[in-house]
């Protein structure tokens, strides 16, 4: 344990980085999730398209091989990416195309017949996404949401495949250093504690999901037709 | 002669293989309660979501208040939604926001009014559909019936010149359809000019100005309550009244 004590200086540098790739990767994925998620059910089949193009693509590719593509592709049409950009830069996209797909499910799953008597009360398109089906569709996304964040804080560790010295990197660096001085490798312990701190992030944000699930469930963001049901006449 | 509020000619639609509309013709006069009866796959829902554009006919023309739409332009349709109100057999309610909420935001998102203006009409519409107590709960605390006269009040909340009606009690148990025809004969007294697709007889024979029979989308029979209930001149009106009288 004092081996950890030691290098925490060090590690700690690690972590900021790694949180900072993080936060900066979850917030350009969301972005991205949501503006492929409304295309994915414009009105335009152009858009439509153009969205189910972007996912496929992203989502077929393994990440390693995506990271390793924007890295060293980049260059080839004249765009320099630091190892952070480009590790920013595929897991946003790759989480942007995953996050897509969960975005549109969550806005398929709101009825149809919420579209309906919106759009009869005389509100616009974009307002109807805007107050009517967007924040009904926020419950439904969150847990696949979750799920897609949580893989994206762990696939930050990749980037160390690039060059970035995030906290498992330098949790792999400790190892080494401490393998060649003391003979001995304290692998299970470094590698276990990063394993702790992985999970401590990624179980607060679990949590703070299912705080959130609760406030929204509460609110009755579903409602249930009455058990007669519904017939559907032409 | 006025010029009737809505004018239908030879509206079409057909969904893949079924025609739903058969070159169908109406009027609606200014005050008029009409009421259209018929099976299901009859046409009858077919017909009133083309009158706010819900459904979008293949051919014909609707004209209304003497101004030809243009059934292709959303804009069109939009504004024509400012002025007829809709009330649907699921009744709809936003679940995710409160009565209140419900009620003032169309109003607010077209400009029609103020915030404090659009309170103040929530709480008009509540006490005029009986709920004032409900203007802060969420729908998910309202039974159907409850639900389906605060959807009427969120209609109403647009000033339509007209009101649609498609089988708004169908959804309901029993006991809480009552309540909400007694409020529909309500507006009907107040003047509002009325289309109200539905099952329920006793209904159209009170307040219904007009009944319009409707078969494999086209009219089969129409005229006022006690002359198509009484007398119908159809054998498919009869062969209908028998199954459901």
């Amino acid at each position: 344990m004092t081996l950890i004590a030691d290098n925490l200086r060090f590690m700690i540098d690690g972590l900021a980085f790694t949180l900072r790739l993080a936060f900066a990767t979850l917030a350009c994925a969301a972005v991205v999730s949501l503006t492929v998620g409304l295309m994915s059910v414009a009105r335009a089949s152009v858009l439509r398209l153009l969205a189910l193009g972007y996912v496929e693509f992203w989502r077929n590719i393994p990440l390693l091989v995506n990271l390793l593509f924007v890295y060293f592709g980049a260059p080839l049409i004249g765009i320099t990416l630091s190892p952070f950009a480009a590790s920013l830069v595929s897991l946003s996209l790759w989480g942007g195309a995953n996050g897509a797909e969960i975005v549109r499910g969550g806005i398929k799953s709101v009825s149809a017949h919420q579209m309906a008597s919106a759009t009869a009360l005389g509100l616009k398109r974009w307002e109807i996404y805007r107050f009517v089906i967007l924040p009904q569709a926020l419950l439904p996304i969150l847990p696949p949401m979750t799920g897609l964040f949580a893989s994206l804080i762990q696939a930050t560790s990749l980037a160390s495949l690039v060059g970035v010295t995030e906290f498992f990197r330098i949790g792999q660096i400790v190892v080494e250093r401490t393998t060649m001085q003391e003979g001995e490798s304290p692998a299970f312990l470094v590698y276990g504690f990063v394993l702790v701190v992985y999970f401590l992030i990624c179980s607060c944000l679990s949590h703070l999901s299912r705080v959130l699930e609760r406030r929204l469930a509460a609110r009755g963001t579903r409602v249930v037709v009455s058990s007669r049901g519904l017939g559907e006449s032409v | 002669m006025t010029a009737p509020l809505i004018a239908v000619r030879g509206l079409t639609k057909s969904f893949a293989t079924l025609r739903a509309l058969d070159a169908f013709d109406c009027d609606v006069a200014r005050g008029e309660k009409l009421v259209v009866i018929g099976q299901s796959g009859s046409g009858k829902s077919t017909l009133i979501r083309c009158l706010n554009g819900l459904v979008r006919p293949d051919a014909g023309t609707i004209h209304f208040n003497g101004v030809a739409l243009d059934t292709h332009s959303e804009r069109d349709w939009r504004r024509l939604r400012l002025r007829i109100g809709m009330v649907f057999q699921d009744y709809s309610l936003f679940p995710h926001l409160t009565v209140r909420e419900n009620i003032s935001l169309a109003p607010l998102r077209a400009g029609l009014c103020t915030r404090s203006e659009a309170d103040a009409t929530a709480i008009r519409l509540l006490e005029r559909v009986r709920l004032p107590e409900k203007i802060d709960a969420y729908p998910v605390a309202l039974s159907g019936g409850q639900q389906q006269r605060v959807a009427i009040a969120r209609a109403l909340a647009m000033r339509p010149v007209v009101m649609l009606f498609d089988e708004p009690t169908s959804a309901l148990d029993p006991e809480m359809i009552k309540e909400v025809l007694d409020l529909m004969v309500d507006l009907a007294r107040d003047g509002m000019t009325m289309v109200v697709v539905t099952h329920e007889m006793g209904f159209a024979r009170k307040v219904a100005d007009r009944v319009m029979f409707m078969e494999g989308g086209r009219l089969v029979e129409e005229g006022p309550p006690a002359q198509l209930f009484g007398a119908p001149r159809e054998a498919r009106t009869r062969a209908f009244l028998a199954k459901i009288l």
